[in-house]
């Protein structure tokens, strides 16, 4: 194509509004894919960051650090304090241990901004009291409940033994973090908002790579049918019709229920339901370019046969399988979420959207929305633009709409 | 000057109608029927000699086109025989380099061309990709071959949709000149132009004839254009050469009913004997032509032995034939 009949065609593009919307929001989609791990705030696929406290949070609510418990041994011998943990795992809060003058200990939680659900330190010597504090009716338990300051006094009338030792524990509440969630979480704790912007990116992927692999098939068997004719064409053609009478989503089905699921095998499931689409524009286009005089002049030329299919045929079909192309990304996408909403699309460690809606299913009743909102009119929107680009790409080329 | 370029004999081509292979394949064994077939050429024979232009003329569908589409090696016979310079056409056919040797000049100027190749790919592809010309050389070649045939260097990097119709068609011809043909079929190259473009084109294909001495088949409906260029002339009706002979010859004295209508139905600026004759009767369909001779329904010297027998064709002079049953030699005026 010509500059300048490319710039004609820009234009006559452009006179649809609705073209150059649906234009836009498919390169947004495009942009959101290419860079949805610099966009996403959290990454969906990393399992090890998921909590349960955080599952099922509507808009806008925050992240939940989890509350922890910390339990440390304190030694005193002879003046000298050491503090020994008595948890095994690693945590954000600590306690540490200090004299505060005779017959005085203090015991202190870092960090000091840190909420406490409860103070306790247990083995008090005899005679020894924390201000504030309960004793449990039986044991010589001491416990602060939600206390105010974060460090506690053990203090004694008589005289410390010279040596004891003092288990405390510490439990903080749960505490809100600055991260929200902007479009919630599902029912993992996943970010909504990063799910959908990976599952916008796996819808794109697939649909690009499963409407290329099926165009390039189904060209190819459609040039060659063109070509061969006869029982070859035959042949071929039964087959497309045979293709094109199934259901596509029974097909999609069958072929994971044997294969097994993940990205290649969707991919694998829609190429060979859509091939025979384009092998059937591709023939019938050839068919009439083949009828044309410029063909036989190659012919004449004694062209081989690849040539003339590859450089005259073929860039004289590209326009309508460019259409159908545009079109069926579009219904790539939208089987790749059926088949995954479904439960045999992709794995549920890799949500895509058609997943993220299935799993939002069961909570719709319950007024948690936005799992299956959200990913669901990504979705729509997505595909509305994709077949609204492509109806505007086959108008335009419509002989009879030209102008 | 005389040797043969070009020979046919008995040349046919038929081709099945409205059928597909699944349904000639149930057609034939489950029904018992005979697919139907037309038969476009008829065991046509010819010959061309070096240098010369033989003309051919006849009515739209006569099967012109075929005819030429299986002596350019673009379409296979469906019996008979084809010689390029003696050899058989299939082993010459075979070895693509000297096949380029018959080229073709085609009716249409719109499709004739591929919409999507700027002229200097249209014209050089074929010889780069034989080896006539390298790669680094074409562009010079192109446009050395585009200004035999009147086209401006700039041509070569603009495509088909910018030229006029005779511009287009001298792309055409530039694209059968730029393999170096011996032999030249122009199927109506001129049918689709302008009168004014039509006399231009045929110069140009007169003046090339004249610089390289092409072996020329010029096929038109238009005889005027026939008489001015050919050497000789054969006349087809429904898929049969009913006669054959120099220009002069036939235009002087054709002897064929079918030529003499022919002719008769050609407007004469001199006309001083108004012998006007319409060719009555419609063209009969190919796919069913009529029994004996094809003509027969609109012959004016029909006879019953015509409904029957089919007239082959007989030399009446040296270098003339025809096929009439009722003509007989030194009677051709009647
Ligand atoms: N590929 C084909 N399949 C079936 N029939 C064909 C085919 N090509 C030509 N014919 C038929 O063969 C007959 C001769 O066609 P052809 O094109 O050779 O005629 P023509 O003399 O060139 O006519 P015109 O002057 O209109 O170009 C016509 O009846 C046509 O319908
Ligand atoms: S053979 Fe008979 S029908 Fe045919 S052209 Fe001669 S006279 Fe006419
Ligand atoms: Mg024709």
């Amino acid at each position: 194509m010509s500059i300048a009949s490319f710039q004609d065609f820009a234009r006559r593009f452009a006179e649809s509004r609705s073209a150059v919307i649906s234009l836009t929001v498919s390169l947004v989609f495009v942009f959101c894919a290419i860079f949805a791990p610099l966009l996403a705030p959290t990454d969906p696929y990393d399992l090890t960051h998921l909590q349960l406290s955080d599952a099922l949070k509507p808009t806008g609510s925050k992240r939940m650090l989890p509350g922890e418990e910390v339990r440390v041994n304190i030694r005193v011998n002879n003046g000298a304090i050491t503090v020994l943990p008595a948890s095994p795992t690693k945590t954000r809060l600590s306690l540490a241990a200090s004299s505060c003058g005779p017959n005085c200990l203090t015991v202190s939680v870092e960090p000091t901004a840190a909420r406490l659900g409860s103070l306790q330190v247990r083995n008090l010597p005899n005679g020894a009291t924390i201000e504030g504090a309960k004793k449990h009716p039986i044991q010589p338990w001491w416990t602060i409940d939600n206390p105010e300051s974060s460090e506690v006094r053990i203090t004694s009338a008589t005289s410390l033994p010279a040596s004891f030792t003092l288990l405390a524990i510490a439990k903080s509440l749960d505490q809100e973090t600055d991260f929200v969630f902007r479009l919630g979480t599902d029912n993992f704790g996943r970010d909504m908002l990063s799910a959908i912007l990976y599952g916008i990116r796996i819808s794109v992927v697939v649909g690009l790579v499963a409407a290329g692999a099926a165009m390039v098939l189904g060209t190819a068997l459609g040039l060659f049918a063109a070509w061969q004719r006869g029982v070859t064409d035959a042949i071929i053609m039964r087959a497309v019709d045979f293709m094109l009478g199934l259901p596509a989503l029974l097909i999609g089905l069958a072929i994971l229920a044997i294969l097994g699921n993940g990205v290649s095998k969707v991919v694998l499931a829609i190429v060979i339901v859509q091939w025979s689409y384009y092998a059937r524009t591709a023939r019938s286009f050839a068919m009439s370019e083949l009828g044309k005089e410029y063909v036989e002049a190659a012919r004449c030329l004694r062209l081989s046969p690849v040539r003339i299919m590859l450089r005259h045929v073929l860039p004289n079909c590209m326009p309508q399988i460019i259409v159908l192309f545009t079109l069926n990304i579009a219904a790539a996408i939208s089987m790749e979420s059926s088949l995954s909403f479904l439960g045999v699309g992709l794995p549920l460690t890799r949500p895509s959207l058609g997943m993220l809606i299935a799993s939002g299913y069961e909570f719709i009743f319950s007024q948690k929305y936005w799992i299956s909102i959200y990913p669901g009119v990504v979705l729509l929107v997505m595909i509305v633009a994709m077949n609204l680009l492509g109806d505007r790409l086959r108008d335009l080329n419509n002989p009879r709409l030209d102008r | 000057m005389n040797e043969m370029i070009f020979e046919a004999k008995d040349l046919s081509r038929s081709f099945a109608v409205g059928s597909s292979p699944l349904q000639d394949f149930t057609d034939h064994f489950l029904r018992n029927r005979q697919p139907a077939v037309l038969r476009a050429v008829d065991n046509v024979s010819m010959t061309l000699n070096e240098g010369e232009t033989l003309g051919v003329v006849g009515e739209s569908g006569c099967g012109k086109s075929t005819l030429a589409r299986m002596i350019a090696g673009i379409l296979p016979a469906s019996s008979g025989e084809r010689r390029f310079r003696g050899e058989d056409y299939d082993s010459f056919l075979r070895r693509k380099r000297d096949a380029l040797k018959v080229q073709m000049v085609f009716q249409d100027p719109m499709s004739s061309l591929n919409p999507r190749l700027r002229v200097g790919e249209i014209v050089g592809e074929a010889a780069v990709l034989h080896g006539l010309v390298p790669r680094s050389r074409v562009k010079d070649y192109v446009v050395d071959i585009l200004a035999r045939v009147g086209l401006p260097a700039d041509s070569v990097g603009r495509y088909p949709h910018q030229f006029s119709g005779g511009q287009r068609q001298r792309v055409g011809i530039a694209r059968a000149l730029a393999v170096k043909p011996d032999m030249l079929i122009c199927d109506e190259a001129v049918a689709a132009l302008d009168v004014s473009v039509q006399a231009q084109i045929i110069n140009l294909l007169l003046d090339i004839r004249r610089d390289s001495g092409l072996a020329m088949i010029f096929i038109s409906h238009d005889l005027g254009v026939i008489r001015h260029l050919c050497d000789r002339v054969a006349v087809m009706y429904l898929g049969r050469v009913v006669e054959l002979a120099k220009t002069s010859e036939l235009f002087a004295s054709p002897t064929h009913p079918y030529t003499r209508m022919l002719l008769d139905g050609m407007p004469k600026i001199s006309a001083q004997r108004r012998r006007f004759m319409p060719i009555q009767g419609e063209i009969p369909s190919p796919l069913n032509p009529p029994s004996g001779c094809h003509f027969h329904p609109r012959c004016p010297m029909v006879t019953d032995h015509c409904h029957r027998v089919r007239p082959e064709l007989r030399e009446i002079e040296p270098g003339h034939v025809h096929a009439c049953l009722n003509v007989e030699p030194h009677s051709k005026r009647l």
